[in-house]
């Protein structure tokens, strides 16, 4: 790198190879019942490139930072930045680099599919025919062929959840949020979006996504930060948070080979075993590795003698990491006081 | 440049959603065609007297007819503006790059058209029964008309954005309409009431319009009154678009 190059990376931060950086965001809402904080503080950065899930339950403040990053809200307090723009002091630059797909969609329903896409493109200052090869584009890209040409009134849920996508890329934005991209969508639809956001991905898009769906923030994200009563409470991969913590395995003897609870204390002397609880007629056993972990284990009840009736794997869940970070399960844990989307 | 070509394929989204729905036309074309049918002959016996020339019933009343279609076809755009904050189609429009401006403008000038044309018709349509129609001035009473318009569809526009709920801006509306409107004499002329009422329609807006309206449909065009309804209105149409576009600019919905 020369020293001119250095000194322009330096002065753009660490904003010019992250999709979004915010330090100290903090929001309220003034609601009936007086001030609700939804952001108490959040710092974060979103690497380019990279699919970047925020997961928390309802009213946990995503939305509220979904919205300050994409220019719908203004912060009370704190910076952000996206592609290197800052929000608040160049709101319509962070606007023409980016896209923005709500939880309500904002697709025109008057309108056809087309239309809505050719629309949205000159709004964005392109041209009639760059707009007319782009809507083309995405209507292959999204599977939108078959019914682009019909109002978007008739749309089935799937279809016009891809369309609205379609909206939100049409100026092939470099970051694209979206709020709960698959909330209300049947598993087949939920897939196939999933497979079509990381399509955009591989295309060099940055994506930030609200969700509070598990196997959703878990499959999709490359990175996540998991947010609680508007704070980080955790972040980085699905795999790092996950293996935080441990594995149970729950193994069931088969009756009358042994005395379980002295199973257990000699289980408990393996070095990768964290603890054995006796759960009806088998045993929870933790382990901080799955894999030698278990290998360990079977080793020590062949030697013994030991038959098993039954094995079942529960491998850490992102709300397992949630439960340890705030005490409550992830399904628990909505905030009926917070308000959402406002 | 590229805020008149919002504007212009703003208006152009408006007007398609409006053709498709030709219902909404014949409807607003039918209240007006209503009143000249089944409530004008009520006033021919009133001809000669006081507010009403001999022989030019319609040239009072048709006027008036204008300005509630004005009123009719402006106010109407709040129930949009709501339907579409539920959707998020406003939420969308203002992550683009879109004026706010153009935003507004693009449903007002729809709404423009949507009083435009079934005025015409029904300008035409009373001629031969009786309207006597000064061409200069009749162009100068639908460009005053459409101002009116502008002012309605802007503050309904605001008033949904700002009420949210349909329930709210029908009260609103619906509360405003009646002393709005019989506050300016549209059916018929406040110049007929005593003097109290005439002080009080002084301080509404749509008084003047009306007034003016009236000047122009007799043929005079260069008087105080119609410069003065145009001169109203047209601050009440800038007031209600600014009002409009900063309500835009700050949509939380």
């Amino acid at each position: 790198m020369t020293a001119g190059a250095a000194v322009a990376a330096a002065r753009s931060g660490a904003a010019g190879a992250s999709a979004v950086r915010v330090t100290a965001l903090r929001k309220s809402f003034r609601s009936r019942h007086g001030s609700v904080e939804a952001l108490r503080g959040i710092d974060l950065t979103v690497p380019a490139g990279q699919i970047y899930g925020f997961l928390g339950p309802n009213g946990a403040g995503k939305t509220t930072a979904l919205r300050i990053l994409a220019t719908l809200l203004t912060a009370d307090g704190g910076d952000a930045w996206v592609a290197g723009v800052d929000v608040r002091r160049d709101p319509s630059g962070v606007r023409r680099r980016i896209g923005y797909v709500g939880q309500r969609g904002g697709a025109d329903i008057e309108a056809t599919g087309r239309e809505n896409l050719v629309l949205q493109g000159r709004l964005y200052g392109m041209g009639r025919e760059e707009t007319d090869h782009r809507a083309e584009e995405l209507i292959e890209l999204l599977d939108l062929r078959g019914f682009s040409r019909r109002i978007v009134r008739s749309y089935s849920g799937g279809q016009r959840r891809r369309l609205e996508v379609a909206l939100g890329i049409v100026h092939r934005p470099e970051v694209l949020f979206l709020d709960e991209p698959t909330l209300g969508l049947d598993p087949q639809n939920r897939a196939n979006l999933w497979d079509q956001l990381r399509g955009l991905r591989e295309a060099g898009t940055s994506i930030l996504l609200t969700t509070h769906y598990l196997d959703e923030a878990d499959q999709l994200s490359d990175r996540l930060a998991i947010i609680d009563q508007g704070r980080v409470v955790a972040e980085g991969t699905p795999r790092e948070l996950k293996g935080r913590h441990p594995a149970a395995v729950t193994i069931t003897p088969r009756p009358g080979a042994s005395e379980p609870a002295e199973l257990a204390r000699e289980l408990e002397r393996e070095p990768l075993v964290r603890q054995v609880r006796l759960d009806g007629d088998g045993l929870r056993i933790e382990i901080g590795e799955v894999t030698t972990g278990l290998a360990a284990i079977f080793d020590r009840l062949r030697r013994r003698g030991v038959d098993v009736e039954g094995v079942s794997l529960q491998e850490p869940s992102l709300d397992d990491v949630f439960l340890h970070e705030t005490g409550r399960s992830l399904r628990d844990a909505a905030d009926p006081q917070a308000i959402e989307a406002t | 440049m590229s805020f008149l070509l919002q504007t212009a394929l703003l208006a152009r989204r408006r007007l398609l959603e409006t053709l498709r729905q030709p219902i909404w036309v014949f409807m607003g074309l039918s209240v007006p065609l209503l009143y000249l049918a089944l409530f004008a002959p009520l006033l021919t016996s009133l001809a000669g007297g006081p507010g009403f020339p001999r022989g030019g019933v319609l040239d009072v009343f048709v006027p008036g007819i204008l300005a509630l279609m004005a009123f009719g076809a402006g106010m109407g755009a709040g129930w949009i503006v709501i339907a579409e904050l539920e959707t998020g189609v406003i939420e969308r429009f203002r992550v683009t790059p879109a004026s706010r401006l153009a935003l507004v403008l693009g449903t007002v000038c729809r709404d423009v058209v949507t009083f435009a044309v079934p005025a015409i018709i029904v300008v035409v349509v009373a001629v031969p029964f009786g309207f006597h129609a000064h061409w200069d001035g009749v162009a100068l009473l639908v460009v005053l008309m459409a101002l009116l318009t502008a002012t309605c569809s802007a503050a309904s526009a605001a008033l949904g954005i700002t009420l949210q709920q349909i329930g709210s801006l029908a009260a609103v509306v619906t509360g405003l309409q009646l002393p709005l409107t019989l506050l300016s004499g549209v059916l018929l002329p406040l110049s007929l009431g005593p003097g109290w009422l005439q002080g009080v329609g002084h301080a509404n807006p749509m008084y003047y319009a009306v007034e003016a309206a009236r000047q122009l449909a007799a043929g005079t065009i260069d008087s105080g009154t119609v410069a003065l309804g145009f001169a109203v209105t047209a601050v009440a149409a800038l007031l209600a678009i600014w009002w409009a576009t900063r309500a835009y600019r700050r949509a939380m919905a």
